[in-house]
């Protein structure tokens, strides 16, 4: 138990120490936040929604995608590479416990990036959320998280070799900023990027995520689509974890 | 009872057969190094000791207890005795040193005194430096005084000494000699220096072809060999392999 405490103050010590983790997780989000708020926050989004009420909680899936793909995903590759990981697997601690304080810091993490977001855009752009609402944005946005752990895990078992975890993370990065509706939307975007956007999970977790948290979600051929695919993306990549667990 | 007792040691990568059959043991207290070619097998050798690494045959014995039937419990009950320098060697690059030490001590529980390492070590200099502007030769000092912080009973160091100045490789061998004193502890290295064979370990193993070539104190060694230095009698026994191959 102490041996936890100690591993999570170290783990989050060296996240705010981590230059690259910061710019991508808590400066550029809330940065554009701000600045497309400023350029187009008197527009109407997705229907009949304002700017707060779609970018902030798309902001608040930025912040968790990113935290979940650099500061636990790659960060993972990053440690097995160097030797880190075979360093600590030589000494009498449990892998598992390593694994835990990763998995709690990254939640910490998207959390405090749900809750920067949030006070931005009570600050800025007058952003109104029911408590209910919030409360349960905020449990569906847990469940979001673990489903991103879990998916990452997944995906950088397969990398050995930082660099190429790397170059795919920013590659990846970059994806998922013009394919989810955090920018452009989709919708105006030539017929390929709409077939991407459709693959691309973040996708449908930001809209189910846009529609919770203004109290708009209901099942509908859509919703129950994304969140089919989201349950089958989750259910193969605990299988590939566990299989790879077992190597 | 010996401390380490390895025999027909067996261990393929691939169809890359590298060891053939090696067998060893290790007394409370010794100081043993390995030596050998690069690529020899040094490092696999070691790490199967340190259970990092499977092997296809044979059996490793470590304080008594049978590695190959340990649960994974088991294991880590082991490794609370094992302290390790890895080659190469690294640790989380953005923790400063004091923060290394704090990290590795919950590791181990109670058991391990990090003002006394900080002491003995004579780390005082660099406590707050995050471990990647360490030079080398600093993280190599680190990475012994983490190894030694658990008064382990048996330590395991892979080329500890490599790519050091020859005042800093006086002063980690002050230290491994100095904790195999008070300690009575166990210390096995690989190392490329056959000075530091000659110098301070009680015996000496060279891998060759999979085996154990030799395996003695350095004295008797030199005496049976008629070589005047562990250097002459390394060239020698290698090159005289290659050659009739
Ligand atoms: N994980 C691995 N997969 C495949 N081959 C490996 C692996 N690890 C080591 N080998 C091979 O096994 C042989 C022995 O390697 P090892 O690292 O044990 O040698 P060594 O004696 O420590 O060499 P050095 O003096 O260079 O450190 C080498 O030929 C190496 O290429
Ligand atoms: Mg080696």
């Amino acid at each position: 138990m102490t041996m936890l405490a100690t591993q999570l103050k170290y783990d989050l010590i060296m996240f705010f120490r981590e230059i690259f983790y910061l710019v991508f997780t808590v400066i550029v989000p809330p940065a554009t936040y701000l600045f497309m708020g400023q350029l187009f926050g008197g527009e109407t989004y997705g229907g009949d929604l304002s700017y707060v009420q779609f970018y902030t909680p798309s902001f608040i899936i930025l912040i968790t995608f990113s935290v979940v793909f650099f500061a636990f995903g790659f960060d993972q590759v990053m440690n097995r590479s160097l030797g880190i990981e075979k360093r600590i697997s030589v000494s009498p601690v449990n892998m598992r416990t390593i694994l835990l304080s990763n998995i709690i810091k990254s939640v910490i993490i998207t959390s405090l990036g749900f809750m920067l977001i949030t006070s931005i855009g009570i600050a800025v752009y007058s952003l109104k959320i029911s408590l209910a609402d919030f409360f349960s944005a905020y449990a569906v946005f847990i469940l979001i998280t673990a489903a991103l752990l879990t998916i990452s895990s997944a995906i950088y078992s397969f990398f050995k070799e930082m660099k190429s975890a790397l170059v795919f993370s920013i590659v990846i990065f970059q994806v998922v900023l013009f394919t989810a509706d955090f920018t452009v939307p989709v919708a105006q975007m030539p017929q390929f990027v709409q077939w991407i956007a459709n693959l691309n999970p973040i996708y449908h977790i930001n809209h189910i995520f846009i529609d919770v948290w203004n109290g708009l979600f209901v099942l509908n051929t859509e919703t129950t689509i994304s969140l089919a695919y989201l349950t089958l993306l989750v259910f193969v990549s605990v299988l590939l974890v566990s299989r790879r667990a077992k190597v | 009872m010996p401390n380490i007792i390895v025999k027909g040691l067996k261990k393929a990568y691939g169809n890359k057969q590298v060891l053939k059959g090696l067998d060893f043991t290790a007394e409370q207290g010794e100081v043993i190094a390995v030596i050998g070619k690069n690529g020899a097998g040094k490092s696999t050798f070691l790490e199967t000791l340190m259970m990092i690494r499977d092997f296809d045959e044979g059996t490793v014995n470590l304080f008594g207890k049978d590695v190959g039937s340990l649960g994974a419990k088991g294991v880590r009950e082991l490794k609370k005795d094992l302290s390790i320098v890895l080659q190469p060697t690294n640790f989380y690059k953005n923790l400063r040193v004091k923060e290394l030490l704090e990290l590795f001590r919950s590791y181990y529980g109670k058991s391990a005194d990090v003002k006394a390492t900080i002491r003995d070590f004579e780390l005082q200099e660099h406590l707050k430096t995050p471990f990647d502007k360490l030079s080398g030769g600093w993280k190599q000092r680190v990475a012994l005084a983490i190894a030694f912080m658990s008064s382990p009973k048996l330590v395991i160091l892979d080329e500890p000494t490599t790519g050091l100045d020859p005042y800093m490789r006086d002063v980690l061998w002050k230290n491994i000699i100095r904790h195999n004193k008070e300690h009575n502890g166990t210390i096995l290295l690989s190392t490329h220096y056959m000075d530091e064979v000659e110098r301070y370990c009680d015996k000496v193993m060279l891998i060759h072809e999979g085996q154990s070539n030799v395996f003695d104190t350095p004295a008797n060694l030199l005496a049976k060999t008629g070589h005047t230095s562990i250097n002459d009698f390394y060239l020698d026994r290698i090159g005289e392999k290659e050659a009739v191959r």
